[in-house]
């Protein structure tokens, strides 16, 4: 067993299945499962960018948390080198948290509005033991900064509501490189910025796996943001994973039907290459709130 | 309904004829701050039959512009000036911006529609969806009660709905089925515009899809004129026949949708349509744009993009670029592409310019 | 701090109404505090509120502003000492309930389980009780207390409202981003709650006390009206209870019934136009300008 051997650090998801009870469920009879008998893994050697497709309410996001330990699964297990997250030592649990971080969606709700956006550094260096003194840490801080391309000047005595979400996420970016993990969970970071900003991100992204090493999960909903980041990707709908491979070859000659779906309905944005068939789409993903009503579709009608 | 679909047939005929004009639009906001010129001298035509796309990033305007446009401006929001006129088919022009309440009225559904998002609701949340369009028919047209009411099974299959949705409350329905309601009233006035503010955000994938096509067959099968405000590219490449580039509160491009993605004019232009990114071909990396979005408090001087352009010059920065005109066609387009820009004002920098609103 | 400064600095540029608010209670709270000078100055050096050193029932005149009442006391005095008073049961009483529902809400809130349901339990226990008639029956028993029990027994009757609202704040906030980064930043459930989630509850927690507080001074002042209550201290509702009891108004004597009226009145008006200002600061709807 490669449980303490460096070289082989791997995040492995195992039949993880997720289940929510509560009021909101009641339509579906008291239980919803966001989470459906998931198992990948992801490695850090050699690095790679792993997507994670779906629309929202696929689960995706809900798989992000358990792999950060923020949601315990309903059943099945994630493991880090072998050992259940939460069966972790002290000791253990410290290296995990250092080689796993996230960079969420919300580039608004991502900071204390409270408190100065360094703040989101300082606790990092101090948590983690990053630097012995102020000035180590500074410099640590720059470099962070340089490294996506933001001046420490524009930044460090801010307030977030004073930088845009572009460089909000940024400065997320900048945390991650300072803690220098192994994985990074990114769940849908640029939905809500601009395309110009996206492909920025996207860069550092793709710089992040090629000069350090990081693994990056991927999750969006936007397919061509995952053709562009390449590697593997892992399409999901309503809890399961659907069909899995490399980009190239899931996103130009798709197999699953649900994948098929997708990409038809992704606007080409090419004015010579437009839809020329008229899809109706069949049933089942237009459900109204009210469950119990027949779907509502009229094949043909347009 | 018959009437209405004969009107139909009719107005294909009027297509390319002025039906909006929008001169020197300015919507400023009071903020604590400082005034905020979200819209500073806007200048646009829309063509009737056409589907216009206004495209640009947050801030750049383009929600206050549709707003304004549907007069929904609201304090702390105030039109500082501009005229917007309208030109409806059989009576006289009207400007928009001097419409009171009951005229404003008139105006709405029949002339106008507003399709906002879909997670927006412009439905009334206490009425059922067959006594909205009862409603809306009747102030609107010189049908009865009766005759109305059983125009509305064939208004909603026409969109891909049921016939019993008629009888449920919107909070009932989704995203894309009260997108669809919308667009079924709208058909059902025969309206002149409809403004489709992000008609495919906040839906489902799938959905999109299907809006989108609906959209398109308001222009083809019905004539229909539509204004398409999205930030996503790719749905002006489906949809668009003319896009306006929108960037800080001005229009710095407009043209023929294959002439802005293929060859456009304007620098911003060109760095938007590169960071679009595909699927299938070649993986390369995309450039975005340097800099950040200008402060609506607080415009750049002269042209608004110069300092984050690539082709700035020392003339950017002191002179406001006008909306021209080139006189070079891009193959296989019948309009001429507009941008303001000072590339293409200089004396000898290609092509004869010359001030002409489009 | 400075920022913290600066913010309130802000708050009181950007209305009116909290500006007019303010200057009211702090005008109150300023009689409360110098308290001792002011009855001092107004009995020209002697106990304005000794008994029977005057002449009873004066009206008022050049030498008792407010005249006097059964037993020759200076009603002014009196309204400034039961001011005190009535501020200082409402300060201790608000401070007291404020700082439990709060612990309470927030460890509850926060962790939720099955320590969340015992702790709401109890809280909604509290709040069912009708509290009125049990302050009723424990001031029979406290007729001889002191201030400061008696603001105890208040807070334990307010206690669960502070609880019961910071609670939902603390359930809307336990979910945002910022307090994931922070689990995933190894901070503990302990700095999670005062670094994370005190800070941008301090303006809530802050109006729930002004709430509590207020709330405590009429609580006593409903008592005292109607003759329970601790009678050793002279407070603004013992001074309308004696003017019930002593039939003043049928006497003419309308200032030892009108001065505690006005000034419970004005400090209710005062808390309530904060709030208001706050509100119209905080609510763009509310306003005719953006705010920043």
């Amino acid at each position: 067993m490669n449980s303490v051997n460096d070289m082989n650090s791997m995040i492995e998801l195992n039949d993880v299945t997720q289940v929510f009870h509560g009021a909101a469920t009641r339509s579906t009879g008291g239980e919803f499962k966001a989470v459906d008998n998931v198992s990948f893994s992801l490695t850090a050697e050699p690095p790679q960018i792993l997507s994670l497709v779906g629309q929202s309410g696929s689960g995706k996001s809900t798989i992000a948390r358990i792999i950060l330990g923020l949601q315990k699964p309903t059943s099945g297990s994630v493991t880090y080198r072998g050992k259940d997250i939460y069966k972790l030592s002290g000791k253990e649990y410290d290296t995990y948290r250092r080689d796993v971080q996230p960079v969420f969606q919300d580039p608004y709700g991502i900071f204390n509005p409270f408190y100065r956006v360094d703040r989101v550094f300082w606790t990092a260096i101090k948590k983690f033991k990053l630097a012995s003194s102020r000035e180590k840490g500074l410099a640590l801080i720059e470099e962070a900064l340089h490294a996506v391309d933001l001046r420490p000047e524009d930044v460090l005595n801010r307030y977030p509501h004073q930088l845009s979400g572009g460089q909000r996420q940024r400065v997320m970016l900048a945390r991650v490189y300072l803690l220098h993990p192994k994985f990074i969970i990114a769940d849908e970071p640029i939905s809500m910025l601009d395309a110009a900003v996206r492909v920025l991100f996207l860069n550092i992204l793709l710089d992040f796996k090629q000069k350090y090493g990081m693994t990056t999960l991927f999750i969006t909903h936007d397919l061509s943001t995952s053709y562009y980041v390449g590697g593997e990707i892992m399409v999901i709908s309503r809890g399961k994973i659907v069909e899995r491979g490399r980009v190239d070859d899931v996103l130009v000659h798709p197999s699953h039907p649900y994948t098929q779906m997708l990409l038809a309905s992704v606007p080409i944005p090419d004015p010579d290459a437009r839809w020329h068939e008229k899809v109706m789409i069949p049933g089942e993903e237009e459900e109204p709130v009210v469950v119990e009503q027949p779907d509502l579709e009229v094949p043909g009608s347009i | 309904m018959v009437n209405n679909l004969s009107k139909a047939v009719e107005k294909k005929t009027a297509t390319g004829s002025p039906l909006i004009d929008i001169e020197d639009l300015k919507v400023y906001y009071n903020t604590v701050n400082g005034v905020s010129q979200a819209v500073d001298g806007v200048n646009l035509n829309i063509k009737r039959g056409e589907i216009l796309g206004i495209a640009g990033e947050s801030g750049c305007g383009k929600s206050t512009l549709t707003t304004a446009l549907l007069r929904l401006t609201r304090p702390p929001a105030y039109i500082a000036g501009g005229k917007i006129t309208f030109y409806p088919e059989d009576d006289n022009p009207i400007d928009l911006l001097d419409l009171d309440g009951p005229q404003l009225r008139s105006v709405r559904w029949r002339h106008l529609s507003y399709l906002p998002q879909g997670s927006m609701n412009s439905l009334n949340p206490v009425m059922r969806i067959k006594d909205q369009f009862i409603d809306v028919m009747l102030e609107h047209s010189e049908i009865t009660r009766f005759e109305a009411e059983k125009t509305i099974p064939e208004l909603l299959r026409r969109v891909g709905l049921e016939p019993y949705v008629a009888k449920m409350y919107p909070h009932e329905l989704s995203g894309g089925m009260k997108q669809r309601v919308i667009l079924a009233m709208a058909i059902a006035l025969n309206s002149d515009l409809v403004v489709a503010d992000e008609p495919t955000t906040a839906l489902d994938v799938h959905i999109q899809r299907v809006i989108i096509q609906m959209l398109a067959d308001l222009r083809d099968s019905l004539g229909m004129t539509v204004i398409l405000v999205t930030h996503d590219m790719a749905v002006h490449a489906e949809l668009a026949d003319r896009v306006a580039v929108m960037y800080a509160g001005t229009i710095v491009e407009v043209g023929d949708v294959r002439q802005i993605f293929k060859a456009p004019k304007h620098p911003y232009t060109q760095a938007l349509i590169g960071s679009i990114p595909r699927i299938g071909g070649d993986r390369v990396r995309l450039g975005g744009i340097a800099g950040n979005t200008p402060s609506p408090r607080n415009w750049p001087s002269g042209c608004r993009f110069h300092p984050r352009c690539p082709h700035a010059m020392p003339v950017c920065s002191q002179e406001v670029p006008e909306l021209l005109v080139s006189d070079e066609q891009t193959a296989g387009t019948q309009q001429q592409p507009l941008a303001a820009c000072h590339l293409y004002t200089q004396p000898g920098s290609g092509g004869n310019h010359h001030e002409q609103r489009q | 701090m400075r920022r913290f400064l600066l913010a309130l600095g802000g708050l009181w540029n950007a209305s009116r109404k909290v500006q007019a608010g303010v200057l009211i209670l702090a005008f109150f709270i300023l009689v409360a505090i110098l308290h001792q000078p002011l009855s001092a100055l107004i009995g020209h050096g002697r106990d304005p509120l000794a008994l029977s050193e005057a002449a009873a029932w004066q009206m008022p005149n050049g030498e008792h502003w407010l005249g006097t009442d059964r037993y020759g006391r200076d009603i002014l005095a009196m309204t400034v000492t039961g001011l005190t008073a009535s501020l200082e049961v409402g300060a201790i009483a608000g401070l007291l309930s404020t700082i439990f529902g709060v612990i309470v809400a927030f460890v509850g809130g926060y962790k939720g389980g099955r320590l969340d349901s015992i702790l709401s339990g109890t809280t909604d226990v509290f709040l069912v009780v009708p509290s009125f008639p049990l302050l009723i029956t424990l001031s029979a028993y406290t007729s001889r207390v002191s201030l400061f029990s008696v603001a105890v027994i208040l807070a334990i009757f307010s206690w669960p409202f502070a609880a019961r609202t910071t609670r939902s704040q603390v359930l809307s906030l336990r979910s945002r981003p910022y307090v994931e980064l922070a689990k995933v930043t190894k901070l503990n459930d302990f700095e999670i709650i005062f670094q994370e989630l005190l800070p941008n509850l301090l303006p809530f927690i802050g109006v729930g006390f002004a709430s509590a507080s207020l709330g405590s001074i009429f609580a006593l002042v409903g008592l005292e009206v109607i003759g329970l209550g601790p009678s050793g201290i002279l407070d603004l509702g013992q001074m309308l209870n004696w003017s019930q009891g002593w039939g003043a108004l049928s006497l003419g004597a309308w200032p030892i019934f009108v001065a505690p009226v006005f000034v419970l009145a004005m400090l209710f008006f005062s808390v309530n136009l904060i709030n208001i200002g706050l509100e119209e600061v905080y609510n763009p709807r509310l306003r005719k300008t953006a705010g920043a």
